[in-house]
């Protein structure tokens, strides 16, 4: 299992390079956080993470991290399929206007959602008055984070599918077994590993979204505002304490989102290799 | 044996994994459960204001007026609300945030909400003090002990002296500070225009750091950064109240008193909601709020309850906006044509 510890010469000089660089780069400032969360003690701590906007905001955060898992899980794996199994026309550039939302500014996306939902943009200038305005509200908040975050199930599906050998689903269809079957007996068990991850990429991604949501959402407190949105309200607000309570937290589940991600990831890689 | 083991660990994995997830969940929707059972929703107000107003609304004002109003109607109300620059709302509204009611820095961004045709304009002005709620002067902070000995704004053109500032072209609390310098240089002097200028002039030379906003150059400030930084009082005189204050607040002997106006988005407001909408913004001006106001560091609009807070320092020449002409012809006179077209091109020479 245990790969590595086949070192050839002295693992000590580079592995003390690298962590000379990673120490101020990336530890020292994830540990700062919790370092300073619990500076005024556990009970100061616990206060600011029970103030009702801070648990709003979590909550908020969270469902929103659910919802956008679990619609991007089956347009991912859709996207995955049909980009994966079909050969049309355009199916090049498809592949790769699906993938943009990785390479574009998250700041960039809420703005044009909001050009084109918003009250005054070129959709929501018609559905405004239908009362049907997505924008500022939890819908719009959705919105932004299936967009910012649709690559990602792709990216994690797609190359397993990719790989998978289609005598399998020949030999399915054959023995008379429908689309749908196939799919359900055939593909999904082993797309199982590239589903996990990518629908832990995507919730660790959706938790943390700032940059869409901060444009769509209004930013209100106990209605649309997420844990980051709320960090950074505290913050300016000049309640370094709250902020990093929440934040604290936040980075908790991340670790342990990636500790997850990091097992399947192994497991996988061992598994192929069997 | 071995891929027995390993099945185990893999479905402990796998469990694992499930259980966090849907405790994680559980926790996230816990508290909408008993609402699909049929619990009211209460009623909101959607509140956008600037910065230095979330502590006050949040958790001085509106508490008040939700129990006041508790205790009226017996319905209970809730408050949605959102704070960052004066800027940045006036935005967020233009391109269409629910908000219902606006306290803004300056009336300068009223008139910007008014242009975008988001309420009619001028409408605040029919609200009681021409929409003001409340005031606070800008003042000096200098750091613990007053090392530099700054007494007023002229001491902050000598040689030396590093001043932190807020952008005007992006920040409310920067544009009350411009007036303030040049109204402090204009009054009681010979040649008013003259003065206002040399003062703005003699402050900027020593500019040392601009920030997008107050609260931005507050952190630069409060981060070891500069010997001055001009601000609301306000904003000092909680943080001392809190004991966070690490600076010596100066009075100059002539200061404006900025003026915080409340503008109301009737079209973000359903007819049902009218009532409770009216009812806040009668609140807001009562001697109840205006205490409220006053226990946080702003100055009231009802100058008697002023003596309800010991920490006001005095001043000895104040003054308002209206003694400029209004924000219209000051920002047109001042902030545009002395500070940004003179002064900023004489800084460079």
């Amino acid at each position: 299992m245990s790969a590595g510890q086949t070192g050839r010469g002295s693992s000590v000089f580079p592995v003390s390079v690298l962590l000379l660089v990673l120490l101020p780069l990336l530890l020292m400032p994830l540990a700062a956080v919790f370092v300073f969360a619990l500076r005024g003690g556990p009970l100061a701590f616990w206060d600011a993470i029970r103030a009702p906007e801070a648990q709003f905001a979590l909550r908020f955060s969270l469902l929103i991290a659910f919802g956008t898992t679990a619609i991007n899980a089956v347009l991912g794996t859709l996207a995955a399929y049909v980009l994966s199994k079909y050969r049309f026309w355009g199916d090049r550039t498809l592949g790769v206007v699906v993938n943009l939302p990785v390479a574009i500014p998250t700041v960039v996306v809420g703005t044009s959602l909001l050009l084109l939902w918003g009250p005054i943009g070129l959709l929501g200038k018609l559905l405004d008055p239908l009362g049907l305005q997505p924008m500022f509200r939890p819908a719009g908040v959705l919105l932004a984070h299936l967009f910012v975050t649709f690559p990602y199930m792709l990216g994690a599906v797609k190359p397993v599918l990719d790989e998978l050998e289609t005598t399998y689903e020949e030999a399915a269809y054959t023995i008379g077994a429908t689309r749908w079957t196939t799919f359900r007996l055939v593909l999904l068990p082993a797309l199982r590993g590239g589903l996990i991850t990518g629908a832990l990429l995507t919730f660790a991604h959706s938790l943390g979204e700032f940059g869409a949501t901060v444009m769509v959402s209004g930013n209100m407190r106990l209605k649309t505002q997420t844990a980051p949105l709320y960090i950074f309200a505290q913050f300016e607000a000049g309640d370094i304490a709250h902020a990093n309570a929440i934040a604290a937290v936040l980075a908790l589940l991340s670790f342990t989102i990636f500790f997850f991600l990091f097992r399947f990831a192994s497991r996988g890689k061992g598994r192929s290799a069997e | 044996m071995l891929v027995k083991h390993s099945v185990l660990k893999r479905r402990l994995g796998a469990t694992a994994l499930l259980g966090a997830g849907a405790a994680l969940l559980v926790y996230a929707v816990w508290p909408w459960i008993p609402m699909a059972r049929g619990a009211r929703i209460p009623r909101t107000i959607v509140f956008y204001g600037f910065s230095i107003l979330g502590d006050v609304i949040d958790h001085g004002v509106f508490p008040e007026f939700q129990r006041q109003w508790r205790q009226r109607t017996g319905e209970r109300v809730e408050l949605v609300s959102s704070f960052a620059g004066s800027g940045t709302v006036t935005n967020q509204i233009v391109l269409g945030v629910p908000a219902q009611l606006a306290l803004l820095s300056l009336e300068l961004d009223a008139y910007k909400l008014a242009e975008a045709r988001v309420i009619p304009p001028e409408s605040w002005r029919r609200l009681p003090f021409g929409g003001v709620v409340n005031r606070t002067p800008f003042i000096i902070l200098v750091r613990s002990g007053n090392p530099k000995g700054i007494r007023d704004f002229r001491n902050l053109t000598a040689a030396g002296v590093r001043i932190v500032h807020p952008d005007p072209l992006t920040s409310g609390g920067a544009n009350w500070a411009i007036v303030a310098e040049y109204g402090a240089g204009a009054r009681g002097s010979a040649d008013p225009p003259r003065a206002g200028h040399d003062l703005l002039l003699g402050i900027w030379k020593n500019v040392v750091a601009q920030a997008a906003s107050a609260r931005a150059a507050r952190t630069q400030f409060e981060n070891g950064f500069g010997d001055a930084l001009i601000t609301y009082e306000q904003e000092a005189l909680w943080d001392r109240a809190r004991g966070r204050l690490k600076a010596d607040v100066v009075y100059p002997r002539s200061t404006i008193l900025s003026e915080h106006t409340l503008v109301r988005i009737d079209r973000n407001v359903p007819r049902r909601d009218r009532d409770l909408i009216d009812a806040f913004v009668r609140f807001l001006w009562t001697d109840d709020a205006q205490r409220i106001f006053v226990k946080y560091g702003f100055r009231s609009v009802t100058e008697s309850l002023n003596e309800g807070n010991a920490a006001f320092g005095r001043i000895e020449d104040p003054f308002r906006i209206a003694d400029l002409g209004g924000w219209k012809r000051a920002k047109r006179e001042i902030v545009e044509s002395v500070w940004k077209d003179r002064v900023l091109a004489e800084m460079k020479k």
